[in-house]
């Protein structure tokens, strides 16, 4: 009796908070809400004989997914959502028609006797069966390869979470290197006062100093080089 | 002693109310939001069925199904910070469009 006291409590609380969810239109108030969602399945899950189960529900979900979601909505200020009109108006009365027929099947289906005899689910024996030992026993004898692809599978979420969530840097915007005497020489005194920019098409003289401005550079490399490569071997020789 | 079919109305009832979130919100946090609460409805599924079975295994898929989802709440909010700062909104219908 206390048993389906304690079913109908957190059951009806943990439906509510689901509605709540759905319907609240800040998401703040939704995440409180969710938290009460997975309190009231912890208490559930005791009354299912879970405690381990109770226990992992309220760290990793209450605590820790859940902090989680918070932190993101405070860091992103979101705004409430905005009323905006229905646009599939006329499926409405589709859907209820619909869910009243759903609703109405499944109530048949189970207030059917006779069918293939039932599972006897009423009583359940003292056991182990929640307890941290045999989850722990099961979880490291007969599942310990799901268990070890779980830690990959934890391992890829941190940097697929990482690699998203990092702020990607904007191309640096690097300085021209300077060329002492080359450029000057070649391409006249006001190449240096040029903007350097975007070569418009069909502007060959821009395109052309490009091209030697490019060349020069190359040949400078190449010679800085063969002179750096040259010196070290005089200085060996 | 509650019978089976109670508990898996009330997953039956929270998986339905999550998925009807996920149709007709707009925000993606709230979206967000509403998987997990279908994952907490399937893992209620889970432990009744092996409390009512006496077999570890439901339990142990629970325990599973918990790490997926946190790894999944890592990576659903770092997607939805990326779509935030490209587009200063999480309205998912403006986000409709795979580029920048």
């Amino acid at each position: 009796m206390l048993t389906i006291l304690l079913f109908i409590l957190f059951g009806g609380m943990a439906v509510g908070c689901a509605v709540a969810v759905v319907a609240q239109r800040n998401p703040l108030y939704s995440a409180i809400s969710l938290v009460g969602v997975f309190i009231s399945l912890a208490c559930l899950y005791m009354t299912l004989a879970a405690p381990f189960i109770a226990a992992v529900q309220i760290i990793v979900y209450a605590g820790a997914i859940m902090v989680l979601v918070v932190f993101v909505i405070m860091l992103l200020n979101v705004e409430e959502e905005a009323h905006r009109p229905l646009r599939l108006r006329y499926l409405v009365p589709i859907a209820v028609a619909l869910a009243a027929i759903l609703i109405a099947e499944a109530a048949f289906i189970l207030t059917l006797r006779g069918g293939p005899e039932r599972v006897d689910t009423t009583g359940v024996p003292a056991s182990d069966v929640g307890l941290t030992a045999s989850i722990g026993t099961g979880l490291f004898t007969e599942y310990l390869l799901p268990f070890e692809v779980t830690s990959v599978l934890i391992l890829m979420a941190l940097v697929g979470a990482i690699t998203l969530a990092r702020r990607t840097l904007a191309p640096a915007s690097t300085p021209e290197p300077e060329f002492a005497g080359a450029s000057e020489y070649v391409l006249g005194e006001d190449y240096a006062s040029r903007p350097t920019g975007v070569i418009q098409p069909g502007d060959t003289e821009a395109t052309g100093q490009a091209m030697a401005r490019m060349h020069i550079k190359q040949e400078e490399e190449a010679m800085r080089a063969k002179h750096s490569t040259t010196g070290e071997e005089e200085g060996e020789g | 002693m509650i019978p089976l079919s109670w508990y898996l109305a009330l997953s039956a009832v929270l998986f339905t109310i999550g998925v009807t979130g996920v149709i007709i919100r707009r925000n993606a946090i709230q979206m967000f939001m509403c998987i997990e609460l279908m994952l907490n409805a399937v893992n209620l599924t889970f432990v009744a069925f092996s409390t009512y079975f006496q077999d570890v295994t439901g339990q142990l898929f629970v325990f599973i199904v918990m790490t997926v989802a946190a790894a999944e709440a890592a990576v659903g909010l770092g997607i939805i910070i990326a779509i935030f700062r490209n587009r200063e909104s999480l309205d998912v219908d403006e986000a409709n469009i795979l580029k920048l």
